[in-house]
């Protein structure tokens, strides 16, 4: 689908493809950046050839590891338990079940591998071939699905509860639920942002850009197609609301008698200090959420190309375990220059998505407003005054 | 007269819901089965531990229960909870929902 054929460009070096992203032509920006992304296959690749030695020490990862763009997916079902996984009930390559939870959490997995390798270059979740598990029908009535540190766990919405009185369908319905809950482990493999606060928030942030990205990657859509809606469909026809948060306008996915309305922020004055929720971190992500959708709406083109880009080498080559709001606007706006140049209109769309949802210096610094003098101050440089 | 608070909170969605349940006005068979899921959970043994950890987009679960001789809390997770706990967690979960909208 995304496939490529190699080009002079295969050999040249990274430094000079940096350089023509930003002097080249049009075409030639865009060869040489699908061309930094096969680079990142490669080193995909190189980091599994490193790994074998292990593999030949250790017998039983190789059962549990794929080589580079063979993916490797299990479904259990849990049958209403809490045991982890349960029973196998869909095994890579094993036809559809009749089991339409089976199936979603089978293919969701599966599209959410091909944005990552085919986009990124990372090889699943650990970028070394991790073996995809999901568990569906997790307890009774549970309406929810989380990552437990080594797989996708999904309920089932409220089918306990009479019709009248549902609110949740079941978990695996959603794709981009899905490419949430599987970014939870890419994050925990790369930046492991602390799950609490704005680190929580961002880690959560992160989980709904790239699971939004999945969905609008397999729906083929541009930033201004895109709904940018998480967890459209987990609503039963009983709740007023589209899903479960927006990226286009956080605070409006859902406003209902029962639920309440949709508690995320657009913007820093609008922080939400609670101690529940871990302090807000699925509600704070609506701040970052935001600064995403709008550097991707005003990049145009498909979200994933160049602000997803963005984001991902962030998330794996910058961001920390208590990295703040104000950190991931530093090193976004950093890898943006990194990546198509400083000054560069990808770097402006990135300040310009942090500047919206009011992601600025420290009060000491006057001028300019946005994040640029911390970008300068992280680069060592000095702003003149005034 | 017994009382029982049930709160959960975060989740996917990152909401609240929450529960007060009196056992003595509840029909009597019912007010068993939580007597009976209480005593089966070995409730008052268990210790109070706030959970350091908790999966992504997992729920945090406070359940307090109170009567004239006192009162105990106990505050757990989806992946930390002790199997004899499940079917009250199970029991003041489905309760709690199935009255968002009464």
């Amino acid at each position: 689908m995304h496939n490529h054929r190699c080009s002079i460009l295969c050999i040249t070096p990274p430094h000079m493809l940096h350089e023509i992203v930003r002097n080249g032509s049009a075409t030639q920006r865009d060869l040489a950046l699908r061309t930094i992304v096969t680079s990142e296959q490669i080193r995909g690749l190189r980091r599994v050839s490193n790994s074998l030695a292990s593999l030949v020490e250790t017998p039983a990862a190789s059962v549990a590891s794929a080589a580079p763009g063979n993916k490797q997916r299990a479904v259990y079902d849990a049958q209403n338990g809490s045991g982890l996984p349960g029973n196998l009930v869909r095994n890579e390559g094993d036809p559809p079940s009749t089991d339409p939870a089976v199936n979603e959490a089978y293919d969701g997995s599966g599209t959410t591998y091909d944005l990552y390798f085919n986009v990124y270059g990372r090889n699943s979740i650990d970028g070394n071939g991790l073996k995809l598990d999901s568990t569906v029908h997790y307890q009774k009535g549970y309406d929810n699905a989380f990552w437990d540190g080594k797989q996708m766990v999904y309920g089932d919405g409220d089918e306990d509860l009479p019709t009248a009185e549902r609110i949740f369908n079941r978990f695996t319905i959603s794709l981009d639920v899905i490419g949430h809950e599987l970014t939870h482990g890419v994050t925990q493999h790369e930046a492991n942002l602390a799950y609490w606060d704005q680190s929580g928030a961002l880690n959560e942030s992160l989980s709904d850009v790239f699971g939004s990205l999945v969905k609008q990657y397999q729906r083929g859509q541009t930033a201004s197609e895109a709904d940018w809606i998480i967890g459209e469909g987990l609503f039963t026809v009983n709740v007023n609301g589209v899903g479960i948060r927006s990226m286009k306008a956080p605070g409006t996915a859902y406003n209902d008698p029962v639920l309440g309305k949709d508690p995320q922020p657009a913007h820093m004055n609008d922080y939400v200090h609670t101690v529940d929720d871990n302090g807000g971190v699925h509600i704070n992500s609506g701040i970052p959420n935001h600064a995403f959708y709008v550097t991707a709406l005003e990049l145009g083109g498909y979200a994933w190309e160049k602000a997803g880009l963005i984001w991902y080498k962030t998330l794996t080559d910058k961001l920390q375990e208590r990295s703040t709001f104000q950190e991931a606007c530093v090193l976004t706006v950093q890898t943006a220059g990194e990546l198509f140049g400083e000054n560069s209109l990808e770097q402006q769309a990135v300040k310009k998505g942090w500047a919206e949802v009011g992601i600025t210096l420290a009060a000491e610094t006057t001028t300019p407003s946005g994040c640029l003098p911390s970008v300068m101050n992280a680069l060592g440089l000095k702003m003149n005054a005034g | 007269m017994m009382q029982i608070i049930f709160e959960r909170t975060g989740g996917f969605m990152g909401s609240k819901t929450s529960l007060t349940i009196d056992l003595d006005e509840l029909p009597s068979d019912q007010a068993q089965t939580l007597q009976r899921l209480l005593d089966e959970a070995n409730f008052f043994t268990l210790t109070e531990n706030p959970p350091t950890h908790s999966a992504p987009d997992g729920f945090q679960y406070t359940i307090i229960v109170e009567d004239e001789t006192g009162r105990h809390t106990v505050t757990t997770t989806d992946t930390t909870t002790p199997e004899e706990l499940r079917p009250l967690l199970q029991e003041l979960s489905q309760r709690a929902r199935s009255q968002r909208r009464h």
